[in-house]
């Protein structure tokens, strides 16, 4: 049976300590579960598919000391002596996807426009570039020798041919036939027949609206934004890393030579993402830690105060079940205000949250899970104390306090 | 009187260790979160050109698409064209000007001064810009000076040190007039400047607001000589014809950042209209399509513009905050408890006569004394925090996330002003004890 009413009672006697209880519930919540909704986007977002084997990709880049320096010559040695080093898999000249740096452009289906470009990120590549960057060919093929141009910026060379991102060929195909059909740069009528489609590749900024249309084109660059992509065998990166640094040195001294694997540098652009995953998740601990430490205070302070009270009902029958459950009741009471209070709190929040900083709307299932963890939280800090209660002797209600 | 509640208070926190060290945990964990996210936020909001916040401006033209106005918050492009900025360079309106961009490159000793020969070659992150650079924004020099006039128009190979980039390669020595390679080409030192390194990186916004400023100092008249392409964002709106590097000079593309030093409200005024009577000319030559409008913002608005205090920020503080809160209400409860058992004691006192402001007093700085021992324990933990956070952001923001002791006296502050508000409604509530009920107990 449940003594509602003279808890209640007992309670109104107290009713700012248990407001105060009910009201740390209820602001934790709030926190707790706008955090975990932050928390899970940005898991979410950190394990996306990037579409390219980033555990096994080391990237190296060199800057000549020499003012006049024949890059693509350097290029072509590199290469060849790269693609012969035990452990590497797949090698190409390109730009290192997922770091932050790269460069964009705005592509139409139809020659001639300047409005409403979709907008996409552009490598170039030689015939080896799926294969180094590890990615899926879904349909078409990939470029050829035959396809490669060896360009710069500034020499006017216009792709004729590139593989596009699935992504990318249906934002530009709605109709899902992007196979075989031109692109153009803006105002251009220069035709760019799409030849390949690969599966997926988030491009240089993933953490971009548009990240994921990505667009590659058949040349190798003469320009200082370059870097070597070389796949090494699965396990193998560490030891091409080194042998890259060691090699691409010696093949020519007059350079500084930079290597790095690609997984440091993604890591390094989620590094902002990672802290805020780390620091909520910090937060939220500290916070259920610091609120079961004041239920766990105050639910010894009120047992310690009613001690007497206690030895009655026990000196006039009530069996120690019936004690614990007088103050587990007490607790479930309050928790159970608390979490009212605290699901209101939590979407208020959330409407601030969402509307000043963007962040996603709160589930009310995750704030249902919240609520049910915050409520086991409570009662297990109640728990212990009110299992003590139970030991007071009956014969405390003969002695003075 | 405030020495002997002071010993009151140390006395009764004694007597109730547990309560009491769950008091100070609540508070210093509270201030902890709190100060840590402040503390970035602080660190992040300064503005190191402050001192010339009235008479420095940034420079934005719209020179963008017809069709939509570029996508940033001001609408603008942050840079300018490179044909823009050297002619904006001739005008003799402002104090000082500059023109500039990111980039960089191998440097090492000249092999003639190279004598051990053990020093190889590393990269060094170059600011190539006009002359005007260290006057305009106050960079104090080690040694020498800035390069010669004609440094800005012609390639003149002379270079400015910095402090650290003078102690790698010359031991700290005065380097003036020595020679050290860069990019293959020898350049004469010309000065060193002393440390300099404003965090958020005021200057330049769009290269990572918190990373390392330059370690040399180049003059604007090499473009050519080098064929230099920026180290930093380069961003177009049309499609051009670009088969040379001459075309990239003269393309519509923006790279440059431009700064402007207007010291009185007569030298703004004819600025603007210059600034006005150029876009019109370049208007009537079929350029800067847009509707007339260009920008000159302030240091303070500048960093405000590029949002250096991003989203996540700011989220941050809100919740560290809302954490507080927590901790507050936390400590307020447990005061609650704590004072309500010594209520026996508060009766007695008030029966011997003492004030309900008295009693009051003494409570108020028994929570104080919490807030204290809180305030220095969350002075360690935001200190672990701000190192948790440099670890996290793998070196980004290392010239942020660190305290300085006007923060860490905030951090003091914030706690004991949070405990005594938390100690606020307790204190009163005892102080309100009828002191007749005890003394029938006892």
């Amino acid at each position: 049976m449940l003594e509602l009413r003279p808890i209640l009672s007992a309670l109104w006697r107290h009713k700012i300590s248990a407001l105060l209880i009910a009201v740390q519930l209820g602001l934790t919540l709030a926190i707790v579960g706008n955090a975990t909704v932050v928390i899970q986007e940005r898991i979410e977002r950190i394990a996306r598919p990037t579409g390219v084997a980033v555990t096994d990709i080391v990237t190296a880049q060199f800057m000549p000391i020499a003012k006049n320096y024949d890059r693509l010559e350097a290029f072509r040695l590199d290469l060849d002596m790269i693609r012969q080093l035990p452990g590497v898999a797949a090698a190409t000249v390109s730009r290192a996807p997922l770091t932050g740096g790269g460069s964009g452009t705005g592509l139409y289906t139809a020659p001639n426009q300047e409005i409403g470009a979709t907008g996409g990120a552009q490598f170039w590549g030689d015939e080896h570039l799926i294969d180094a960057l590890g990615m899926k060919l879904v349909a078409g093929r990939a470029f050829t020798p035959n396809d490669i141009t060896e360009a710069s910026f500034s020499s006017g060379w216009r792709p004729n041919m590139a593989i596009v991102t699935q992504q990318l060929a249906d934002k530009l195909f709605a109709n899902g036939e992007a196979l075989g059909q031109s692109i153009y740069f803006s105002g251009e009528d220069n035709p760019i027949e799409i030849v390949g489609i690969v599966e997926r590749n988030l491009g240089p900024w993933p953490n971009s609206h548009n990240a994921g249309s990505t667009v590659f084109f058949p040349a190798v660059m003469d320009t200082q934004w370059f870097d070597y992509v070389v796949r090494a065998e699965p396990g193998q990166r560490e030891a091409v890393a080194k042998l890259l640094e060691e090699k691409l040195a010696e093949r020519d001294p007059q350079r500084v030579v930079a290597v790095n694997l690609l997984e440091d540098k993604l890591d390094r652009y989620y590094a902002g993402d990672n802290t805020m995953i780390q620091v909520l998740s910090g937060v939220v601990s500290m916070l259920t830690f610091i609120v079961a430490l004041g239920i766990v205070g105050l639910t010894v302070f009120w047992i310690t105060q009613r001690q007497k009270q206690i030895g009655v009902r026990r000196a006039l029958g009530a069996s120690r079940s019936a004690i614990s459950r007088y103050f587990l009741l007490e607790n479930l009471m309050i928790a159970t205000t608390g979490i009212v209070l605290g699901t209101a709190a939590a979407q208020i929040f959330n409407r601030f949250l969402a509307s000043e900083f963007e962040q996603p709307a709160l589930p009310l299932s995750t704030t249902a899970i919240c609520a049910l963890i915050l409520f086991g939280i409570s009662l297990a800090a109640a728990l212990v104390p009110a299992l003590r209660a139970a030991n007071i002797s009956p014969a405390m209600a003969t002695r003075s306090v | 009187m405030l020495g002997y509640y002071i010993s009151l208070a140390l006395r009764s926190l004694r007597r109730t260790p547990v309560l009491s060290a769950l008091m100070v945990a609540a508070i210093a964990v509270g201030v902890g979160a709190a100060m840590t996210t402040l503390t970035l936020n602080y660190m992040m909001s300064r503005n190191a050109l402050e001192h010339k916040d009235d008479v420095l401006y940034a420079l934005q033209l719209d020179n963008w698409d017809p069709h939509e106005a570029d996508d940033n918050p001001s609408a603008m492009p942050w840079q300018v064209t490179y044909k823009d900025a050297i002619s904006l360079l001739r005008s003799d309106i402002p104090t000082h000007q500059v023109a500039m961009h990111r980039w960089g490159g191998p440097i090492s000793l000249d092999p003639s001064q190279n004598s051990g020969g053990e020093m190889r070659p590393f990269t060094a992150e170059a600011r190539v810009t006009s002359r005007d650079f260290f006057a305009l924004f106050d960079i104090p020099f080690l040694y020498g000076g800035s390069w010669q006039g004609d440094a800005d128009t012609s390639p003149v190979q002379q270079i400015v040190l910095s402090e650290s980039t003078n102690n790698k390669l010359f031991n700290g020595e005065n380097s003036v007039g020595r020679t050290v390679n860069f990019s293959g080409t020898p350049f004469t030192v010309v000065g060193v400047i002393e440390h300099w390194q404003p965090s958020p990186k005021v200057h330049d916004l769009n290269n990572g607001s918190f990373n390392k400023s330059a370690e040399i100092f180049l003059p604007f008249g090499l473009h050519r000589s080098f064929e230099i392409y920026p180290w930093g964002n380069t961003n177009g709106w049309k499609p051009e014809d670009i088969n040379s590097y001459e075309d990239q000079l003269g393309s519509e593309y923006v790279w440059i950042q431009y700064w402007v030093q207007l010291d009185s409200d007569e030298q703004r005024e004819r600025y603007r209209e210059y600034l006005t009577g150029f876009i019109r000319e370049q208007k009537a030559q079929g350029r800067f399509p847009r509707p007339l409008k260009f920008g000159l913002s302030k240091p303070s608005e500048w960093l405000q513009l590029n949002e250096v205090v991003d989203g996540d920020d700011r989220m941050l503080n809100w919740l560290s905050l809302a954490f507080l809160l927590v901790c507050l209400v936390n400590a307020v409860a447990l005061l609650l408890a704590k004072f309500l058992r010594k209520a026996a004691e508060a009766g007695v006192r008030r029966a011997l006569g003492a004030s309900r402001k008295a009693v009051f007093s003494q409570h108020l700085v028994e929570s104080g004394c919490i807030g204290l021992a809180g305030g220095l324990i969350g002075i360690l933990l935001t200190l672990a925090g701000l190192a948790l956070v440099r670890q996290l952001q793998m070196g980004y923001l290392d010239t942020v996330a660190s305290m300085d002791w006007l923060m860490m006296l905030s951090a003091i502050g914030l706690a004991i002003l949070s405990s005594l508000l938390a100690g606020l409604y307790p204190a009163w509530r005892i102080s309100r004890t009828n002191p007749s009920i005890y003394l029938k107990t006892q």
